[in-house]
């Protein structure tokens, strides 16, 4: 008996973190039918079990949320999938291990920009995770890494930049010219693991200075 | 930047060159470890050490990965082609080894703890046959460099 | 092994400056014909654990020129083994063998070069970049008696950074250097720069 060669229902099955969402993904056939359903199942790195995972078993979309399943920063995780398509053939696939810490990578943060006279300031608000604390509390970005700071920058038409970094929120750059346009852009990097998010980016404009009007 | 496992201090290692290094290497490394239902850097060897314990318990850690885990695993790595992260790793542990070695022989509170904890992870790899525990303690450097990364102060 | 006519390479050494390394040795000439060399290299690690083993240089394995950019390869502050050899065709001369080893903790750190310059109130500073090992500690002040200094660690990039809002008529001054996390040393302070802001001194 020859064993039917089913790794085409199933490629690619992987998590897709971004601060601490995590994803499953995965591809089946480039045209597959659209019978096939896939089962998800995942796992903590020690344990013997494979639990399923409800709301995702037979389904026909090709991703899962395993956000909660996979919510503890001091655990590792395996997920897998089982495809089944209408004939009855079936494929399993399973991920890589898959380190939450390490591998979501990080969104740009909400941040306020407000234009002075001659200053802009700069809020940067706190990015919740849906990582709880054991009392229940969700954890911001800050808690839970420790070398966590931002970097912030004031473009001045196209000539010089402005810099500040560092772990604090507030942030304001002084001495600019009223009246005039500058970029800013703003990102949270944690150095210890390269993680850099992409800038959030504001435009503003400083306000008119009517000292002498 | 430096570690500072309680008393004992260790510069001139830089974590994100070890992180680097592991990442170069990692999924062709943690994918030939197919036993995932054991861990061997499990909660009871890693959780809540005592400042004055992680000094020595890291020191008998990497001093294992140094003496016997990277030795025995540098064939593979010359298969794998990941010479290179391998060698990263391995010299920058001899770094950290070295100069705890130091730190160590100042130190005179007991380690009695730490070597309980060490044994737990020696007893787990001792349970498995030694291609697949040395494949699955070198897969598992990302959890020993995600608990160093705590003693890191920048 | 093929056999070891081919004359070893001779007068190995390192050149290291702001965390470059580079081996030289002298070219093996055979008149008319192309030699190619092999690089490679051993850590304190696999000196001591396992004498036999040797990497493969990450540029160098194999190359036709009588150097190697082994920047990529030295990736601890311990002292490495360096081992070239020649080959023409099937001809491969013997291990030549760095007399010393080398550490990247003996690199030449030079201070770094920088440009300063003003944009009406705003003193600013453009810096070389040396690559991802180093930080810049930038030192200014006032150019008056007593003036405090102030220390600012500032990262290069393609523009200039600003530094400070100075004031109308008076002179400051600027110095930079380097310092490297990975052995722990800084380089010497850069040239002082000085420069004087337009405009009349603001009355006390």
């Amino acid at each position: 008996h020859i064993a039917e060669d089913t790794s085409d229902l199933l490629q690619h099955v992987k998590f897709q973190s971004s601060n601490f969402e995590n994803i499953l993904t995965w591809d089946g056939r480039l045209e597959s039918a659209p019978d096939t359903v896939y089962s998800v199942q995942y796992k903590t790195y020690g344990e013997g079990e494979w639990l399923e995972k409800k709301g995702c078993q037979r389904i026909t979309r090709k991703s899962c949320n395993l956000t909660v399943e996979t919510g503890n920063l001091t655990e590792l995780y395996y997920a897998r999938v089982t495809a089944t398509d209408g004939a009855g053939r079936s494929a399993t696939k399973m991920t890589d291990r898959f380190s939450p810490l390490q591998h979501t990578s990080i969104k740009p943060p909400d941040v306020t920009c407000i234009p002075k006279v001659r200053s802009i300031q700069m809020i940067v608000h706190p990015t919740y995770t849906p990582i709880r604390a054991r009392n229940g509390h969700q954890l911001t970005l800050e808690n839970i890494f420790q070398d966590l700071l931002y970097r912030l920058k004031l473009h001045i038409n196209h000539t010089y930049q402005m810099h500040f970094e560092g772990k604090q929120r507030e942030f304001e750059f002084v001495g600019l010219t009223p009246d005039t346009e500058f970029r800013g852009t703003i990102m949270i990097c944690i150095p210890n693991l390269f993680k850099e998010s992409t800038p959030y980016v504001c435009q503003v404009k400083t306000l008119p200075d009517r000292t002498w009007t | 930047q430096e570690f500072q496992f309680g008393p004992c201090r260790v510069e001139g290692v830089v974590l994100q060159k070890l992180w680097q290094a592991f990442w170069a290497m990692k999924d062709i490394v943690q994918a030939q470890d197919n036993i995932t239902s054991v861990r061997l850097l499990r909660k009871e060897v890693l959780h809540n050490v005592s400042e004055t314990e992680s000094c020595h318990l890291i020191h008998a850690l990497l001093r294992f990965y140094v003496n016997t885990v990277f030795k025995l695993y540098h064939d593979k790595a010359a298969e794998f082609g990941v010479l290179k992260s391998f060698s990263a790793l391995a010299n920058n542990f001899f770094v950290i080894v070295s100069k705890l070695q130091a730190s160590q022989e100042k130190m005179f509170s007991t380690h009695e703890s730490a070597r309980r904890r060490f044994l737990l992870f020696y007893r787990a790899f001792k349970q498995l046959d030694r291609e697949s525990a040395v494949t699955k303690a070198f897969g598992e450097m990302d959890i020993l460099l995600s608990w160093m990364e705590k003693f890191y102060q920048l | 092994d093929g056999v070891a006519v081919l004359p070893a390479p001779q007068n190995l050494s390192v050149q290291s400056t702001n965390m470059k390394h580079v081996l030289t040795w002298s070219p093996v000439i055979v008149p008319e014909e192309i030699i190619h060399y092999s690089v490679e290299y051993q850590g304190e690690y696999e000196s001591l654990y396992m004498s036999h083993i040797w990497i493969p240089s990450s540029w160098c394995s194999p190359t036709q020129r009588p150097e190697c950019d082994i920047t990529e390869d030295i990736t601890a502050t311990v002292s490495y083994s360096l081992r070239v050899r020649a080959t023409l065709g099937s001809l491969t001369s013997a291990w030549s063998t760095l007399k010393h080893r080398f550490n990247q903790n003996s690199t030449i750190l030079t201070p770094p070069g920088m440009e300063i310059t003003m944009d009406g109130f705003h003193l600013l500073i453009k810096l070389e970049d040396l690559g991802p090992h180093f930080e810049f500690f930038v030192s200014y002040w006032r150019r008056e008696p007593g003036a405090k200094e102030h220390v600012k660690v500032v990262r290069p990039g393609v523009l200039p950074v600003y530094l400070e809002t100075v004031e109308p008529g008076a002179a400051y001054c600027v110095k930079a250097r380097t310092f490297v996390k990975a052995i722990g040393r800084h380089s010497a302070f850069s040239q002082t720069e000085c420069v004087k802001v337009q405009g009349e001194a603001l009355p006390l």
